[in-house]
């Protein structure tokens, strides 16, 4: 929880596209890489330029989350989204305004529908796993 | 030099702006180039002086828009050397015109029959081929480059008595290279193909002579010329059109329509179904007029000495892959090993750089060079050389930051 706290006020505190971007940089530092065995072509989020692999757990009911990027930038908005969800029950997480949240933290320019990245298919994923 | 591109920054005054408090660097101009004043100017002109529908109406506007509507078929027409006005068949752009064509000539194709293009083909050159070929039993076969990016030095063997339509791309959207186009064209004809030119990177940049080339078809659209979005052109050899299925059919292509039968209207109409994009049209004309008041010779030694300069910069700083060639052309495309394009390119737009990363629609090509995609950029006349300078500093920079050593 402090380290989310902490997320939080590193990419609130960016006040520019630039900072956001150093930010995220350092961020994806922190993202445990997943192995080969995990990077395949079932964990891959369909729909984002870069590849994107999420690995959906369910313990006693809670939701734990693995993610890797070939694209760091990439790695860095996992990590905040992840610090979002990990650890939360799926009714908990689809109450969730996520879009919301990323935009909160200057994340809102990785929002869009646009073909270069696919947040908010990583999102749908998180949101209703079992599609 | 003689050309100085700050001579032509006022007549495009969006870019005179910040991104992110940063200078707006505008290099992703085989995506599409910025607009001129002029051509801004005749899209209003039309809507406040002359917005009428054309070809209908036999009225005071309806007279002013038909006849500037058609004399900007002439413009264009004049643009590209086209003999006729007629042979200038408008559409959304070059994408729509290459499946007009690929459409229409359905009706001559027998299975077994060949359809051949070339390795360098955006999508729109490639896609409407491959379609056609399930559709008919024909098959598509590919010209194709070495792997150090080459022209296999015979490949007149890849033209034979099958081959039915030759279809290829003047210039590369995607690496900038240029295709031997005057010999394969005559290859192709030598064997009584179709031939058909995507001139969509080369308008821009380069004088276009169709009858030079001696092709059936050429295709290009207006926003890659500084002309309008939405607007592009299908010129075709009369006999070539001729033989055309329309694609589409309707109201304005027609002379008489019964529950019976329809009798189709000739060229050009037949082949443009509905209402006309009229300001595309008008404004396409006014980026015509735009070009053709410039030393186009200069523009594109201007053009060329930028991407040669960012090449020569690039080569010289080391670890990146560079796929365009090094002369004569106007883009530069590359990658770098293990930095992903996606992320130079947020630290390029975070300083307000606008350029393309991605596969520019060139899947196979991609796969050919071994990358799943380049970041690309791609410069118009008016671009500076602060700018290319800008564009190494900040992609060096980006490097820099991303590097994991």
């Amino acid at each position: 929880m402090t380290d989310t706290i902490h997320l939080k006020a590193q990419l609130q505190a960016c006040r520019s596209k630039e900072d956001t971007f150093k930010t995220l940089v350092t961020l994806s530092k922190t993202l445990p890489r997943l192995s080969a065995e995990e990077k395949i072509e079932d964990n891959k989020v369909k729909g984002c330029e870069s590849a994107v692999w999420l690995i959906i757990e369910e313990n006693h009911g809670l939701h734990h989350f693995k993610a890797d990027s070939d694209a760091k930038l990439m790695r860095g908005v996992l990590v905040a989204i992840l610090s979002l969800v990990e650890g939360k029950t799926l009714a908990d997480i689809q109450q969730m305004d996520l879009k919301a949240e990323l935009a909160e933290l200057n994340l809102s320019s990785y929002l869009t529908s646009s073909r270069t990245n696919g947040v908010l298919a990583i999102l749908e994923k998180i949101q209703v796993p079992k599609q | 030099m003689a050309f100085d591109p700050l001579l032509l920054r006022p007549l495009f005054p969006i870019l005179a702006q910040s991104a992110y408090d940063h200078p707006l660097t505008y290099l992703d101009n085989a995506a599409t180039t910025q607009k001129p004043l002029p051509v801004l100017d005749a899209i209003q002109d039309y809507y406040r002086h002359f917005n009428a529908n054309v070809h209908r109406g036999a009225h005071f506007l309806s007279d002013r828009a038909t006849n500037r509507f058609e004399q900007a078929r002439d413009t264009v027409a004049r643009f590209i050397n086209a003999p006729e006005q007629s042979h200038v068949i408008w559409t959304k752009g070059a994408t729509e015109a290459i499946n007009v064509v690929a459409y229409g000539l359905e009706h001559i194709l027998e299975k077994g029959d060949e359809i051949l293009i070339t390795s360098l083909e955006h999508h729109a050159n490639l896609v409407p081929w491959q379609q056609l070929a399930f559709r008919t039993g024909a098959r598509l076969r590919i010209v194709p480059l070495t792997s150090n990016g080459e022209w296999e030095p015979e490949f007149s063997h890849y033209f034979t008595d099958r081959t039915r339509i030759f279809a290829a791309t003047q210039v590369s959207n995607a690496i900038g290279a240029s295709t031997p186009l005057k010999t394969m064209i005559d290859l192709a004809k030598q064997q009584g193909a179709f031939t058909l030119v995507d001139g969509a990177q080369a308008v821009a940049h380069y004088p276009v002579d169709v009858q030079a080339l001696g092709c059936d078809f050429y295709v290009f659209s207006g926003h890659k010329m500084y002309g309008p979005t939405g607007i592009g052109v299908l010129y075709g050899k009369n006999h070539a059109l001729e033989i055309l299925m329309p694609y589409q059919t309707g109201g304005e292509m027609v002379r008489h329509v019964s529950y019976q039968a329809t009798e189709f209207n000739v060229l050009p109409y037949r082949l443009e179904a509905g209402t006309p994009h009229i300001e595309g049209v008008i404004g396409l004309a006014a980026a015509c007029d735009f070009l053709n008041a410039q030393d186009r010779l200069a523009l594109l030694a201007w053009e060329q000495s930028l991407a040669n300069h960012v090449y020569t910069r690039l080569h010289k700083a080391g670890g990146i892959e560079i796929y365009s060639p090094e002369k004569n052309t106007t883009l530069v495309s590359l990658s770098v090993p293990n930095i992903h394009i996606l992320d130079i390119n947020a630290y390029l737009d975070s300083q307000g750089v606008a350029v393309r990363a991605g596969s520019h629609c060139a899947h196979p090509l991609m796969a050919q060079l071994g990358v799943a995609g380049t970041l690309r950029a791609s410069f118009a006349c008016y671009n500076t050389m602060e700018e290319a300078n800008r564009f190494c500093d900040v992609l060096l920079d980006a490097i820099d930051l991303l590097n994991d050593e």
